[in-house]
This record gives structure tokens, C-alpha cells and sequence, in this order.
């Protein structure tokens, strides 16, 4: 996959690269407005991550140009501005997601695969790591084709780990991205490992044995 | 004014009790004096009218002439005598004067009817009053037009500082005054009303900043220990504190979050209006924390309620009572809400009632240190209700801490406090 990271803050920026070539992506950065210009013009991206605030202009002037470019570009936001009217106007100009700062590179590596299933190259809806198979548009999960039965979070657990395969989730970046802003809840109760044992379980049960614990409270999806 | 008015009676009482007295005297020495006189040149007369050999006829009481076998000194005294003419007793001054004129011994007694102090009295004081009660009430009505216009700005900007507000962005208006002292104030007051916004605007500004600018190292510091954690050398130990890190950027992206809505809701920037289904809201949040919680909630609608405002504040609202209750909720004992006549109320067990009720939605005040909770969750239920005019109330009742909102308290208008 080529994706394009227009971020000015180059920690950040680059922080994002190292994350997401890990998987084999191709990786291109942008660090202020003319440069995301200039190479969203030129190359073609799977998925450009695009901040609202570069130096040098806005990220969603960017948007404007690809859509009256009519590039079938997968566009993700990020912004410092958590308010709704900032996130309504990405999408409205055709964003196909948002997101705040700050966030887990897991997170926004699960968004760009969403991105991408949604398929503006024709992507599949199905997501598969060795026998199980994720049917993203039937929400539902399949061992060698045997249904699994789960539950909603369950199923977002399992989707959560596939897309960050061989990663290492801590409890927290799990936490946050079933529950999001209510995740400091989760914490007062560690519920989340009822859902995790609960899944583990499941996949167990029929000889997917991929959820590992790594460094005693973190996970990894890994068939190591 | 009215002060004003009571001070100026009072001065004018004290100057005609001191003036009256002056004037008494000061009268009746004139009167005394002028009196005198006239006893002395009418004596003058007589005595020439009898050098000349004439003899004036008595004319009592005024004029009586004796011949006397001897001389006296002359004196002059007050008497009562009466008065046939006016058939009453009168006072009357005497002047006796003894001469010898063609050598024959007269007394020659000369009387005026004076005055009697009493009435001399009276009558200044009877003036006094008639011209004191004619200035005042003369005074007091051109004062009172005076006043009128004159502090007519004065009053019209006094109201204009109760009304003012930081939240409105319009200056004051106030009325210009030809006095001095009053366009003096009116300049101070405008110098410091503006300052004060300017400080209230850029203290908001500051707020709103600040936890903007935040968010982008906060993401870095995230990204980078993410990689870390992705690395390759990294120990249990180094996991597990990476992990507390994470842990506490969590934390204060939420803080922050929290501070730019309180923010928000304090620059009145929620200004979309809907009709939202609370009960059904509070079911949909209902069923999200039963995949969080192992708290049981309990739900009891009796009637639906309905408001009008924000969706988007009307979910935090909704999500912060009730997270709020499981977050306090002591020995996981179940949470009960409940849905009656527009006032929803939510029940968690708690051994002990609060100690500072009235603190409850005051920012970062934390009753418990025990629970690692940003402390605004209350303070923005609390401002979401005062922008609607919602009434929260909190009471312990049988071992149960109780919120409860009352949707059916709204006021048309939005509630300005800050």
C-alpha cells in the first residue's frame, strides 16, 4: 500500500511511518501545504493521512484540490480540535474518517484498513489471518468457515487485533478503542480481560490459539 | 436624595431656631430703641409747648401733666395700665421727666403703647415657618426636576453595570452627563469594564490554547511509545511502565478534553437545538455500559422525558451522570435510574453521605482520591443544566447518593451565569 503522511510535526510524522512500514507499506511524507500539493498532484495514494493544520495552509484546502481533482484518494484527518463542526467539515469535503489528536498508531492503523476495505479499488470486505476469516460487512467472524458466535465487542476485539497483527496492544490502547472516551471506566472494573478471555476462548475452542500475552499485561495477535 | 433633602430640613430648622432667637432680640431692641425715642421727642414738645406758655391739655393715658411741688430725676419704666379705648389692660412705656419751666415744677409723663414681646415672638416665628415650608417645598421640587436630569445618566448607567455580563460581547452603553464627576466615572467604568473582558477574553483564549496545543505532543509522546513498545529490547518492567505512561497521557487527554468543553459550554459555542428522547438516550447509554461494567443498572420509566437541545450535549450529559454513579458505586452494589414526571434520577449505594455537597460540581473537586477521575464530569453536568436551565439537585437518601435532573424546569431563555 502507498500512503501519504502530511503532518508538519515531523516527530510525529516520522512516528507514523515507522508504525505503519512495518506492515509493508510504502510510506511518503508531506511537511507543510505546498508539499502535499505537490505530491498528492503528482503520485497517486492509497490512503493520505492529512493534518488540518499544516504550517503553511490547511489540510482541508488538500481535500478540496483532491476531490475537484477527483482522485480516488482514501483521506483520514487528524486534528488537534476535538470539536464537531471541525470533524463534520472534513467529512462533508469527503474525508473518510477523523481523528484527534492524540491517538494510538494501532487505532489509526485499524481506521486506514477500514479506509481501505471500504473499497474505492474495489477492497474486499473480507479480512483473513490464516483460518479465521472477518466478514466486515456481515460483521461476523468465521473459523474455517464455522460461524464464530461473538459479541459486539468481541467481534471488535477480534477485528482490532487482526489489523494490528504481530503488535503489541497494551491494555490501555485496547481499552480506549472499544470504549473510548468511558475506557477510564474499564479501568476501575479490568473488564476488559473478561472480554479478552472471553474471545481467546472461543478462538481456542476451535484451534485458533493467536492471542498472546506479551510482557504480562499486554497482547499480541500472532501466530508465532 | 433623599438623605440630601432630610439634611437640608434639618439645617434649615437649626438656622431658624438660631436666627429667631437673634431676630427676637435684635427686633425688640429696635423696637425699644424706637420707642424710646418717640417718648423723648414728644417730652421735647410738650416742654416746648410749655415754655412758650401754652399749656397742653392731658391726654390720657398717652400724655399726662402734673404740677409737682418737687423735682425728681427722670425715669423711664414699662406699666400696665388700662386702656379704656380698647377697653383692655395694655403695656405701655412711661417716660416721667420732673422740669421746672416759667418756675413751676412739672411732671410731664409720656406713655407709648408698645408691642408685647410674646407677640413679637410669635410673629417672626409665624413668618420663619410660612417662608421655610414655601422654600422647602419650592426647594424640593426643583430639586427633584434638577435631580432629575441630572442623574438621570447616573441611574441609566447604574443599571447598566448590574446587567453587565462578561459572556456578552457588547460594551456597555452608557449615557454621557454634563457633570463631571459623572463622564469621570463613566470613562473609569468603561476603562475597567474593558479590561475586564479583555482579561476574561484572553484567560478563555489561554484555556482554549492551551489544551490545543497540548494534543500534538501528547500524540507524539503516544506515537513514540508505541514504537518503543513494537521495538525490539524492551523488558517487562520497561512494558509495564510504558504502559503506566500511556495510562496517564490517557488521563490528560481527557482532562483536556473535558477543559475545551467546559470552555465551549461557557463561550455559549452549543447553539443547535433538537428535540431529544432522554429516556430513550439514557436506555441506548444504558445498554453501552453493560459492556463495560459488571454493575448492574436498573432502569424505571415511568413517563418519557423530552428536551430540547444539543444531541451532542445531551449524550455527554446523559454519559456523565450515569458514569459518574459506576465510578462511585461502592461494592458493586447495582445502580438504579430512573425516568418520572421530567426528572430523571440516578441512585448509586454509598456507605456515607458527602461531606461537601455544596462542592459537588465545583471543578477538580474530588471527594474520593481514591478513583483517578478528572474531576470534571460533575462540573459539566452542571453547566450543561445551567445553560438550559435544567435544575440538578443531590441528596442522600438511605444510604444512596441521588442526582437527580429535572427536564422540566427549562426556562425559555438560556441562564447567562458564568
Amino acid at each position: 500500500m502507498k500512503l501519504l503522511i502530511a503532518e508538519d510535526e515531523i516527530s510525529l510524522q516520522q512516528s507514523i511511518v515507522t508504525y505503519l512500514e512495518r506492515d509493508g507499506n510504502v510510506c511518503e511524507c508531506a511537511s507543510n501545504y505546498e508539499e502535499a500539493i505537490y505530491k498528492v498532484s503528482l503520485y497517486d495514494y492509497d490512503v493520505i493521512i492529512l493534518d488540518v493544520n499544516l504550517v503553511t495552509g490547511s489540510g482541508l484546502e488538500v481535500l478540496k484540490h483532491l476531490k475537484k481533482e477527483k482522485k480516488k484518494t482514501g483521506v483520514i484527518i487528524i486534528s488537534a480540535n476535538n470539536s464537531l463542526s471541525d470533524k463534520l467539515e472534513g467529512l462533508d469535503l469527503g474525508a473518510d474518517d477523523y481523528i484527534t489528536k492524540p491517538f494510538h498508531l494501532a487505532e489509526l492503523n485499524s481506521r486506514i484498513k477500514a479506509v481501505l476495505r471500504r473499497g474505492k479499488f474495489g477492497g474486499d470486505e473480507n479480512i483473513v489471518f490464516n483460518e479465521i476469516r472477518v466478514d466486515t460487512g456481515a460483521k461476523s467472524a468465521y473459523v474455517l468457515d464455522k460461524p464464530l458466535t461473538l459479541t459486539r465487542k468481541e467481534y471488535d476485539l477480534l477485528l482490532f487485533f487482526i489489523t494490528n497483527k504481530n503488535r503489541i496492544l497494551s491494555k490501555e490502547i485496547i481499552a480506549e478503542h472499544l470504549w473510548g472516551d468511558n475506557s477510564d471506566l474499564a479501568d476501575n472494573f479490568d473488564f476488559i480481560y473478561v472480554h479478552i478471555n472471553n474471545l481467546r476462548k472461543k478462538l481456542t475452542s476451535e484451534g485458533a490459539k493467536y492471542i498472546k500475552t506479551a510482557y504480562g499485561s499486554g497482547y499480541k495477535f500472532t501466530e508465532e | 436624595m433623599r438623605k440630601a433633602s432630610k439634611s437640608f430640613l434639618w439645617a434649615s430648622m437649626l438656622l431658624m431656631v438660631l436666627s429667631t432667637i437673634a431676630l427676637f432680640f435684635y427686633v425688640r431692641w429696635l423696637l425699644e430703641k424706637e420707642v424710646e425715642e418717640e417718648l423723648f421727642s414728644a417730652e421735647a414738645r410738650i416742654e416746648n409747648a410749655l415754655l412758650a406758655g401754652q399749656h397742653p391739655s392731658s391726654l390720657a393715658p398717652i400724655i399726662e401733666i402734673n404740677e409737682v411741688d418737687e423735682l425728681k430725676t427722670a425715669f423711664t419704666k414699662d406699666t400696665v395700665i388700662f386702656d379704656p379705648s380698647q377697653d383692655e389692660m395694655e403695656l405701655f412705656r412711661e417716660l416721667s421727666t420732673y422740669k421746672s419751666i416759667n418756675s413751676k415744677s412739672y411732671k410731664i409723663s409720656v406713655r407709648v403703647l408698645v408691642v408685647e414681646t410674646n407677640q413679637i415672638l410669635w410673629a417672626i416665628i409665624l413668618s420663619y415657618m410660612v417662608i421655610i415650608l414655601l422654600v422647602f417645598v419650592f426647594q424640593f421640587y426643583l430639586n427633584k426636576s434638577n435631580n432629575k436630569k441630572i442623574w438621570n445618566p447616573f441611574f441609566h448607567n447604574l443599571e447598566q453595570m448590574k446587567k453587565f455580563s462578561l459572556l456578552s460581547k457588547e460594551p456597555l452603553q452608557l449615557l454621557d452627563s454634563e457633570i463631571l464627576e459623572f463622564s469621570e466615572l463613566n470613562k473609569e467604568i468603561s476603562q475597567l469594564t474593558g479590561k475586564v473582558r479583555d482579561d476574561y477574553e484572553n484567560l478563555k483564549q489561554y484555556t482554549e490554547d492551551v489544551s490545543h496545543e497540548l494534543q500534538t505532543p501528547l500524540a507524539i509522546i503516544q506515537a513514540k511509545i508505541e514504537n518503543i513498545i513494537n521495538g525490539q529490547s524492551v523488558t517487562e518492567i520497561q512494558f509495564n511502565q510504558l504502559a503506566s505512561i500511556q495510562k496517564d497521557i490517557q488521563r490528560l487527554t481527557q482532562l483536556n478534553k473535558r477543559l475545551a468543553l467546559l470552555t465551549k459550554l461557557e463561550n455559549h459555542q452549543f447553539t443547535h437545538r433538537a428535540s431529544i428522547d432522554i429516556t430513550h438516550l439514557i436506555a441506548q447509554i444504558i445498554s453501552n455500559f453493560n459492556e463495560i461494567s459488571t454493575i448492574s443498572l436498573t432502569y424505571e420509566k415511568t413517563s418519557n422525558i423530552m428536551a430540547n437541545m444539543d444531541p451532542y450535549l445531551a449524550e455527554i450529559l446523559c454519559n456523565n451522570i450515569i458514569s459518574n454513579a459506576i465510578k462511585h458505586s461502592s461494592h458493586g452494589k447495582p445502580i438504579n435510574i430512573e425516568a418520572k414526571n421530567m426528572v430523571l434520577s440516578v441512585y448509586n449505594y454509598g456507605a456515607t453521605s458527602i461531606a461537601n455537597p455544596q462542592q459537588l460540581f465545583t471543578r477538580f473537586y474530588r471527594e474520593n482520591k481514591e478513583f483517578k477521575s478528572t474531576g470534571l464530569g460533575l462540573a459539566i453536568v452542571k453547566k450543561i443544566c445551567d445553560l438550559y436551565g435544567y435544575d440538578i439537585t443531590y441528596a442522600y437518601i438511605k444510604e444512596h447518593h441521588c442526582f437527580s435532573i429535572d427536564f422540566g424546569s427549562t426556562t425559555s431563555t438560556m441562564k447567562l451565569s458564568s
